[in-house]
């Protein structure tokens, strides 16, 4: 069957996105592929389109649960009934079952630290796969932003000789870590597809304040005379809440959304934004994934993103439509400085190593430090990777190396605030790409009219006429009628 | 304020006599020996465990407004006094009933199980089958697809009985209107989301806390009508079924309650299990607080239960040390029962 028919008939598209079919003719004849695909351009047709057309279960290894539900949720509305998620979220019972019952699905998502559990390892053995997919592959390296320690292991796992073809996804990769995702998973001159990162109908703009008071003031006047929907992303919870607040309090139809809120919250905000009755949300970085909608406007910045792998990703998720949408970087003297601070704040320093010392001296887990409130989870999953690795001292260098890193990326993204050059050309450098052409009104130093992009908000918003709770009962279960 | 009054009333339920943390660890449903005696004794059923995820933080800034506003006097070994100003809201004060005792925060799995229920027939009934289930727990969604499958959703015979059974037992439900507006708002459906915790709060002028324990509330009351009247209710009940702990004792108490039930004595069960006496007695104090077929006379005299209840009048405490004082012939474990009974075996 032709690749098109098919894509037809499981998913309803009847044309490719650039990059697809490459991607897709590659994994079939059994290639080895890395493919860096912008968010948005449809990354997880290139394994799933594949597995309605080999025989066996593809197993994809994706390094976040929430992404991972997502995707599941995803399948199972296209009606696909073969597909599991094997993580922590399980219950033993369930996870028993599933394990045994492994080799009947289709699409097997799998956390890297459940991949590296010893009797999912032998159940894995015992099965042929088709294809192994390995998300968010720029997890697996300590120069990306994300890095995972357990992704490091993957490589050990699956082995060198008679294993299916590996497909790495990223949206967002350097070349230097191109060049680690195929080292670590041993990839055997993998076919590569490198998408430009660019996305011309993202217009940037840059704002510079004094103070901080005045960057929201800012975003008070602009929000109240410019069309959504959009998103503000700021650094912290309590952040979110209360610039939300005084948005509601402007008219304003807004919502907070951070990592800590009650999951149905989560859920409505989603429904909201999607269905149009949300027009702004405020958010932490934990914004974003699994949000699948086409026609964001804006994207503000009212804090520096700690990397421009998170810059990226984060105004990648304006203008999905295609059509001319507006990324707003704002900065007031001195945000440099907190970016760092949070960028290392959940990091681990030279007392955790003291600390793990310790513990093992004393034979007792290391991973007690969790528990006894001494380091968060993700911190310490970077120091015992690295413990397990290498002598104390040369930990501690690596530690040191690496916050220097992390402060030297939010350096870069400084760039974009200092440049009077082109911001676009900026950050496609820093992929590692050149930019062919620019489009018009490109970018704040290139020039442009914000006026052009967005436009002026119209009607203040309505809110929903509160109903009593008779008759929106009555409206959920019989409807309008 | 909702949240307040309820904070006076619990000062004012612990009589003084214990320190300003206890209604902290009673709200999150601390399971300490402790705690749990504690609700015996000062009659605290409702509130216990009905915010399981109270910060201390968060209880310390509302204890400052209550100091702030010369409701609360603390006291330097961290004990406390309430003022004249608390005894005047407290007598103006609104009740509002709880009954966190016995649903254990199992009022979210009934809810849990509502909402993703209604989601479906909703969106069942707009010929939209393809949505996003707004509950992640497997249990829940298990739950729901049994649930669904049971009473032939298929039909659409299904959402106008559903919808009686909620008009009707919501409307016999004795809270106020704004409680029962809130928890409809919490649900979704077809082309309606539900609200979050900050957009109700916006739309009432209410804060999260206040918005909160009226949720609680009027799921409790509302499940408390279910239970209660399950023959008109039959959808609704077996969403409530079971959620509503007849037995509330904690895994080890309930292991010493069974050998106490089949004839064994403190003494024995403490051998048996390889435990402290003083941990059984424990055990038993908290059989004779929820169990009501429990013999108090058994251990104690009915002429000397009249008296501990006569000294708790005379002096106005519940302290076990004052008690002890006054009927110094009963042990320790003696006024612990009596006290954790109440007044129900005081006539």
């Amino acid at each position: 069957m032709q690749l098109e028919s098919i894509l037809n008939k499981y998913f309803g598209y009847s044309n490719f996105r650039p990059g697809q079919k490459e991607v897709i003719e590659n994994v079939l004849q059994g290639q080895d592929v890395i493919a860096l695909l912008p968010t948005g351009m449809g990354k997880s047709l290139c394994y799933q389109l594949p597995g309605y057309i080999f025989d066996k279960p593809v197993l994809i290894i994706s390094p976040l649960l929430s992404l991972m539900q997502d995707q599941v949720d995803q399948m199972k509305q296209f009606k696909e009934k073969r597909v599991i998620a094997l993580n922590s979220f399980l219950n033993p019972a369930q996870k028993r079952t599933t394990i045994h019952y492994l080799h009947n699905y289709r699409f097997i998502f799998i956390s890297p630290e459940m991949l590296l559990q010893e009797h999912v390892q032998q159940k894995l053995n015992s099965m042929e796969l088709s294809l192994i997919v390995v998300d968010e592959a720029h997890c697996i390296s300590q120069w990306g932003f994300d890095f995972r320690p357990d992704y490091l292991r993957i490589g050990q796992v699956i082995g060198k000789v008679n294993r299916p073809p590996i497909l790495a996804l990223s949206a967002t990769a350097t070349t230097k870590v191109l060049r680690d995702i195929e080292s670590y998973l041993n990839m055997d001159g993998p076919y590569k597809f490198i998408h430009s990162v660019d996305r011309p109908n993202i217009h940037l703009g840059k704002m510079l304040f004094q103070g901080r008071e005045d960057k929201i003031d800012w975003i008070m006047d602009h929000v109240s005379k410019s069309a959504g929907p959009g998103i503000i992303y700021t650094q912290s919870r309590s952040k979110t809440e209360s610039l939300s607040g005084r948005l509601l309090q402007a008219g304003i139809s807004c919502a907070a959304y951070h990592g800590g809120m009650d999951p149905l919250d989560r859920q409505f905000i989603q429904q909201q934004f999607i269905d149009g009755s949300l027009e702004w949300i405020v958010a932490t970085n934990a914004f974003g994934m699994g949000v699948h909608k086409q026609n964001v406007r804006q994207v503000i910045h009212e804090s520096l993103p700690s990397n421009m792998a998170n810059y990226m990703q984060e105004i990648g998720r304006a203008g999905r439509d295609g059509k001319d949408s507006l990324a707003i970087l704002l900065y007031a003297e001195g945000d440099e400085e907190f970016a760092k601070f949070v960028g290392i704040d959940d990091y681990p320093v030279d007392a955790h190593v003291d600390s793990y010392l310790s513990y093992r001296s004393r034979n007792e887990q290391p991973s007690s430090m969790i528990q006894n409130g001494e380091i968060s989870e993700t911190a310490f999953r970077v120091l015992d990777y690295w413990m397990n690795q290498l002598q104390p001292a040369e930990v501690r260098q690596q530690l040191t190396s690496m916050k220097y890193e992390k402060m030297r990326a939010v350096e870069e993204v400084m760039e974009l605030i200092d440049t009077n050059k082109c911001m676009r050309e900026k950050l496609v450098h820093y992929f590692g790409q050149t930019l062919d052409n620019t489009p018009n009104d490109c970018c704040q130093c290139c020039g442009m009219d914000y006026g052009k992009i967005i436009h002026r908000r119209e009607n203040d918003a309505t809110y929903p006429h509160l109903l009593n709770w008779k008759d929106r009962i009555e409206i959920l279960l019989l409807g309008n009628s | 304020m909702i949240f307040h009054h309820i904070l006076l009333q619990i000062f004012h339920n612990f009589n003084q006599e214990r320190s300003i943390s206890a209604p902290f660890h009673l709200l999150r449903g601390k399971r300490s020996g402790q705690t749990v005696q504690d609700v015996g004794i000062y009659q605290l059923h409702q509130y216990f465990g009905i915010l399981p995820k109270l910060t201390r933080t968060k209880y310390n800034e509302e204890l400052s407004t209550l100091i702030e506003n010369q409701s609360l006097i603390v006291k330097d070994d961290g004990f406390y006094e309430l003022t004249r100003n608390a005894d005047e809201q407290l007598k103006k004060m609104q009740k509002l009933s709880l009954d966190g005792w016995h649903y254990r925060g199992n009022e979210h799995i009934y809810f849990a199980r509502l909402s993703l229920i209604i989601q479906t027939l909703s969106h069942q009934r707009a010929g939209q089958m393809t949505f996003v289930p707004i509950q992640k727990d497997e249990q829940v969604q298990q739950w729901a697809k049994g649930f669904l499958k049971a009473n032939q959703y298929k039909g659409g015979q299904l959402q106008p009985r559903l919808l009686n059974e909620i008009h009707s037992s919501l409307e016999q439900t004795n809270v106020e209107e704004s409680g029962k507006n809130i928890l409809i708002l919490r649900l979704s459906g077809y082309g309606s989301s539900g609200l979050t915790w900050q957009q109700i709060g916006f739309q009432e002028n209410m804060n999260d806390i206040d918005l909160q324990v009226i949720y609680i509330a009027t799921l409790h009351n509302w499940m408390n009508i279910i239970l209660a009247n399950s023959e008109y209710f039959p959808l609704l009940h077996q969403m409530a079924d079971g959620l509503r702990i007849k037995n509330p004792l904690t895994g080890s108490a309930f292991h010493s309650a069974e050998l106490f039930n089949n004839g064994h004595s403190i003494e024995e069960i403490s051998k048996i299990r390889n435990l402290k006496l003083s941990t059984i007695e424990d055990h038993i104090v908290e059989l004779a607080m929820n169990e009501p077929h429990f013999k108090l006379e058994q251990f104690v005299s009915t002429v000397d239960i009249k008296k501990v209840f006569t000294a708790v009048d005379d002096y106005n405490t519940r302290k076990l040390k004052v008690l002890h004082e006054v009927v110094p012939h009963l042990t320790y474990f003696q006024l612990r029962l009596v006290l954790a009974r109440g007044e129900q075996d005081a006539t």
